[in-house]
């Protein structure tokens, strides 16, 4: 295979201080904005890319399109009435909001949820992985032109959203972990038609993996490309699949256990080559791993118990001054919540940590120099990044 | 364990008492002096290489923010909270990019949302989230954004409630017989 | 780099093309999950308006507008939704006080016009009101408590053979959970007689601040330790967590306040009148608890108030007709301290015709109060009840309270149902196991356990004293002997079986099973079917001179009776309880203070 190499003696080159000079009136140089609308862009941001020839000089992530200032809104809520805004910091994976935060609440208020709601909880955060994921798979292969697995992925997500819309009573922003508790137990049934899910989604995982994994356009667009050197992992805070495509076995459902994970067997997936098919490799290979785990939870929960512990009053409900962080290991890395507490009926402070936050932001602008202009999506998606969890 | 280190560190930097949440979550209060040796030791020595989080707190009522650095030692499952607290009046924090460079984009948020400046930091003045925002730091607890938003968006007409308590007392003993 | 493979492999998702599509031809009319949050039902019979569903919503998605007249525990408001707001959290389901907002599966709805998306669930009817299907909360109510919180009580044991004080009173640590209970719609505050700000009083035990507490209280209620202890709690009746779980035990609360503030710092609270005295005296005849808290308002408006009792102390009906062990009288004098304190007169041991007249009261004062309550006891009239062995409750109460000596028979009969039948019976059978050491009191109701007048409470301690109760029963005589060295004494009381106690039109016509006839033996029989006032006391001139309604003295909405310096309040003419007698003498002193603000407006 022929790879494009660009002649780059017409390039700038960087001065004394590391940074390029860039000068628009040479004519050198084009302003692209990638974004906020466009279908290698995830969710509503843009990437302002410099251009010099097809290649990237300088890119430079805008958030903000979709800020609702949902810290600010949760001082002014109470703290029942934080749980239906905080899926909302996150479309794709909506329930890490719900857990974390419920979780915080607990911790600080001195509530233990039932044993029955920590392996729902469970269910629902691997259901949403499963679903994130295929968001994910879709994403990349869009970005790459394979709009089929777009399409495919967006279907197997759908009837897992059946089976989110059964459970919890609505199928994105789901509202179902309550601080306490989850709001009820498994419908009738829900097990077997479960099962149908995880085994369609099968069949079209393994049609995605003869098409896209098995690919040579795929492959040559994705393999040595985006390379994150492991040493940025630190410093650039990268968490999640995107650390573990570069061989680093960092995976907080096993490295600080929560809810019911130290009662399950799975592995911890890893690549090596911390490129773009790295990545999309560990996302693929963990969805299989997040299929078993929906499959052993079903199996191992208990069949019943209580799903709320006692809380008090919620309409005038006072927690003392503390603060706390409560993390998981989402789909896309660690996502926390920061909680303070004054004393008061409402929140003092809640800090959203989301992944993408560093993902999109600094990480993303220290790589985008030098890419291909085609390749920016393909880079962008692989770093899976969702926007509303930098700007909330 | 924490509590170790936190034995260990105090003798050479002026820490508050540990605040211990969970076995592996504890907080502790910082001067600002000591804040950056502490977290390059915390950093080389002590395997807290991960920044999790950087935000502040706004205590209006202490005429202060506190800034939250989120310490993580993965391996060992531990997490530092380190306070560090600025008078409201001039804030002014102590720009990390140079040990994490993803600081920057919080010091840049902090600058945005909070008014928290911290010289040296990369693009910290450029805006992040706000697009010609002219009024004060946003995320401050002074801005009220209920006032922001009746002066910014109407309400829809024909709404009114009413209050079940006065709402009874009204129709059945209007005279206040009491 | 890559193989044929690699090549050929994407092509094997041609496969796809012949499969079927999986898109929903038409999602409109697609039905949902059958616990899908869509758009809410409400079961408007149940609804009591009572506005946490608006109060919970993070949207201000809700109003409550009025649909209905508001009634005791239902404010006749309903929610309306605003759904260009709502969010479908469902939390207004989840802390519905009566289990009446629910939401449908019903999601699918298009119309051009946004007002359409207004409406009042359960009003404006819609297609899905009759669903079966959607979001229902599981287990019931769990985002407010729904259990009351114990009452420390002492046992039956310990308490037959004394008149000690039965409820504890809640610890801080109980009465903040039960305040925590509370969602503040003030339901309840209609249904009070005073009207009293009770959400606000339990708010403040919340915030551990029994001074604001008591100040609350004392806004519309002096007697409120009296309150906190026998008060009738019609209030709990309203409460709105009474739907799904208990009621908030608002009297116990109330109490709670009052047992955390000192009598002195009460004094301290409350304080003395902050107005120049207005030189007008009032005349209050009958120191119970309308009497007092008409004086205690007037007092506090500058006027110089003067109450007489006939009794050697003041209290009434509060310290003459409740037993000791509901209402210790300690408890009554500090509620009668603050007002005294108030520099109200309280000449006791004054009897109204006999030591003053009424003449003299109107000529020596600018009003007069007449709240003498009502003292006398009925009688059943029934064959035998003339003669020895028969008592009235209402007298038997009183001389117990007053260190008088009473008969104490080893069987005692009882007539009545109410809450003074049981006090009596109660008493007597603490008398009876001092005396006795054993328990012999039984008690004959008209009505059936269904209907019955006496509170569950006291009816359920009364069991637990071994007062035997027995229900449906009418009394027809009072045997006595009729030979034997007992001649003339009471044996027992016959009864017939009720069958029913009010006819077509509801008029107390009681009938009879006369074939289901009883001797409940009794050495003595005590009536205690209902009171009357002592009406002799006004004279005959002044008796001609007013206004009557059934034998009880016709009075304004005001109180006010037909001769313009007289106003009546308490027992008398309206009844049957402290609060209300509380209520009537902030009526009556409202309206006495605006006519002699009236009067002082004229001198000036």
């Amino acid at each position: 295979m022929i790879r494009f190499e660009p002649d780059r003696s017409q390039y700038p080159q960087p001065g004394d201080d590391g940074k390029i000079e860039i000068d628009l009136e040479t004519g050198k140089y084009l302003k692209l904005w990638h974004g906020p609308n466009h279908p290698g862009i995830t969710g509503n941001m843009s990437v302002e890319l410099t251009l010099c020839g097809d290649e990237v000089v300088e890119g430079k992530t805008h958030v903000g399109y979709l800020h609702r200032g949902f810290e600010k809104l949760m001082e002014r809520r109470t703290f029942i009435q934080v749980f239906p805004i905080v899926c909302r910091v996150c479309v794709p994976e909506p329930d890490f909001n719900e857990w974390c935060y419920a979780q915080a609440v607990e911790e600080l208020a001195g509530i233990e949820a039932p044993e029955m709601a920590q392996w729902i909880r469970t269910l629902i955060l691997e259901m949403g992985r499963f679903n994130s994921y295929m968001m994910a798979m879709g994403g990349i292969g869009g970005a790459l032109g394979m709009g089929v697995i777009g399409q495919w992925m967006t279907y197997v997500r759908d009837l897992m959203l059946d089976r989110f819309e059964e459970m919890t009573g609505a199928r994105i922003y789901h509202m179902f972990i309550l601080p306490g508790g989850v709001r009820g137990h498994l419908p009738e049934g829900f097990s077997e038609r479960m099962e149908e899910v995880l085994q369609t989604a099968e069949r079209y995982l393994a049609d995605v993996d003869k098409a896209m994994f098995t690919n040579a356009v795929f492959k040559a667009r994705t393999k040595g490309v985006g390379v994150i050197d492991p040493a940025l992992f630190e410093p650039y805070g990268v968490t999640g699949p995107n650390a573990r495509a570069g061989g680093v076995a960092k995976d907080l459902r096993k490295d600080a256990p929560y809810l019911v994970y130290d009662q399950l067997e799975f592995e911890v997936v890893t690549e090596t080559a911390s490129d773009i098919w790295a990545r999309a490799r560990v996302r693929r290979r963990d969805i299989d791993v997040s299929i078993a785990l929906i499959r052993q939870i079903l199996a191992k929960m208990p069949k019943e118990g209580p799903v709320m512990a006692k809380l008090p009053n919620v309409l005038h409900w006072k927690i003392p001054r503390g603060e706390t962080y409560v993390a998981g290991e989402s789909s896309r890395g660690e996502y926390g919540y920061y909680l303070v507490t004054d004393g008061s009926g409402y929140p003092r402070r809640v800090n959203v940590r989301g992944p993408s936050y560093t993902h999109a932001m600094a990480l993303l602008e220290h790589l985008i120099p030098g890419t291909n202009i085609a390749d920016v999506a393909a880079l962008m998606v692989s770093l899976h990044t969702y926007p509303p969890e930098i700007e909330r | 364990m924490m509590r170790d280190l936190h034995d260990h560190l105090k003798t050479r930097y002026r820490l508050g008492d540990l605040a211990e949440r969970r076995g592996n979550l504890a907080f502790v209060d910082v001067e600002r002096a000591d804040l950056r040796a502490l977290l390059v030791e915390l950093r080389d020595v002590h395997g807290f290489t991960h920044l999790s989080l950087l935000t502040a707190v706004d205590w209006i009522e202490e005429g202060r923010f506190q800034l939250t650095y989120l310490m993580n030692n993965r391996a060992a499952n531990r997490t530092l909270g380190l306070r560090v607290f600025l008078d409201r009046a001039d804030p002014v924090g102590d720009t990390i990019h140079d040990l994490w460079p993803t600081a920057a984009t919080y010091q840049r948020e902090l600058r945005e949302m909070f008014g928290i400046a911290f010289p040296g930091s990369p693009r910290v003045d450029e805006e992040f989230i706000l697009e010609g925002w002219t009024d004060m730091p946003p995320y401050r607890r002074d801005f009220d954004t209920l006032a922001y938003s009746q002066q910014t968006f109407s309400d829809r007409e024909g709404r009114e409630t009413h209050d079940p308590r006065s709402h009874m007392a009204k129709k059945l003993y209007p005279e206040g017989q009491r | 780099m890559g193989s044929l493979r690699d090549v050929l492999s994407p092509f094997t998702a041609w496969k796809h093309v012949i499969e079927t599509p999986v898109t929903i031809r038409n999602p409109i009319g697609r039905e949902a999950a059958d616990g899908y949050r869509g758009f809410h039902q409400n079961d408007i019979e149940k609804c009591i308006g009572c506005g946490s569903c608006e109060v919970i919503c993070q949207n201000a998605a809700i109003d409550m507008v009025p649909v209905s007249d508001p009634v005791d525990g239902d404010s006749g408001l309903r929610p309306k939704i605003d759904y260009g707001r709502c969010c479908w959290c469902a939390l207004c389901v989840d802390v519905c006080m009566t289990g009446s907002l629910t939401m449908s599966n019903e999601y699918t709805w298009v119309d051009t016009d946004p007002d359409a998306f207004r409406f009042i669930p359960g009003v404006d009817p819609k297609p899905w009101d009759d669903l079966e299907k959607g979001y229902r909360r599981e287990g019931g109510r769990v985002l407010t408590g729904a259990e009351r919180v114990e009452m420390g009580e002492l046992a039956p044991e310990a308490r037959i053979d004394n008149f000690d004080e039965i409820v504890a009173g809640y610890t801080r640590e109980q009465a903040m959970i039960e305040a925590d209970r509370c969602v503040e719609c003030g339901l309840c505050v209609a249904t009070c007689p005073a009207h009293m700000d009770i959400p606000d009083y339990i708010a403040a035990i919340r915030e551990g601040d029994y001074d604001l507490g008591l100040q609350i209280l004392y806004e519309t209620n002096p007697f409120s330790e009296v309150c906190g202890r026998v008060c009738t709690h019609k209030c709990e009746t309203a409460c709105a967590a009474r739907h799904e779980g208990d009621p908030i035990a608002i009297r116990w609360l109330k109490r709670h306040i009052v047992d955390n503030v000192s009598e002195d710092r009460r004094l301290e609270i409350v304080g003395t009148p902050q107005t120049l005295p207005t030189r007008r005296k009032v005349a209050i005849v009958g120191a119970g608890p309308a009497g007092l808290t008409a004086a205690y308002d007037l007092a506090r408006q500058g006027h110089a108030v003067t109450v007489y009792e006939a009794q050697d102390k003041p209290g009434g009906m509060m310290r003459f007709g409740i037993p000791e062990y509901r209402l210790p009288y300690a408890a009554l004098d500090r509620d009668i301290a603050v007002i005294a304190a108030q520099g109200v007169k309280i000449e006791t041991g004054v009897r109204i015709g006999h030591e003053i007249t009424m003449d003299r009261l109107r000529a020596e004062n600018d009003a007069v109060v007449l709240s003498i309550g009502l003292h006398i006891g009925r009688s059943t009239r029934i064959p035998g009840t003339e003669g020895g062995g028969v008592e009235t409750a209402i007298d038997l109460l009183r001389r117990i309270t007053a260190g008088e000596e009473v008969p104490v028979p080893k069987q005692v009969l009882v007539i009545g149902g109410g809450n003074v039948a049981m006090d009596i019976a109660r008493s007597m059978a603490r008398l009876q196991k001092v005396k006795h050491g054993a328990v012999g009191v039984t008690v004959t109701a008209l009505e059936d356990f269904a209907h019955f007048l006496a509170d569950r409470e006291e009816i359920e301690e009364s069991l637990e004293e071994g007062v035997e109760i027995i229900d449906a029963r009418g009394p027809q005589e009072v045997v006595r002997f009729k030979s034997g060295n007992r001649k003339g004494e009471v044996k027992g009381l016959r009864s017939w079986a009720v069958t029913s106690i009010f006819d077509d039109k509801g008029r107390f016509a009681p009938q009879y099973d006369q074939g289901d006839e009883r001797l409940h033996p009794a050495e003595m029989v005590v009536e205690a079917i209902g009171q009357a006032a002592d009406v002799s006391i006004l004279g005959e001139d002044l008796t001609e001179a007013l206004d009557w309604n059934r034998g009880r003295l016709a009075v304004d909405v005001a109180g006010r009776t037909s001769e313009p310096w007289l106003w009546a309040a308490g027992d008398a003419v309206h009844g049957p309880d402290v609060i209300t007698a509380v209520a009537d003498g902030h009526r009556v002193a409202a309206s006495v203070g605006a006519m002699l603000m009236a009067m002082g407006e004229v001198a000036r």
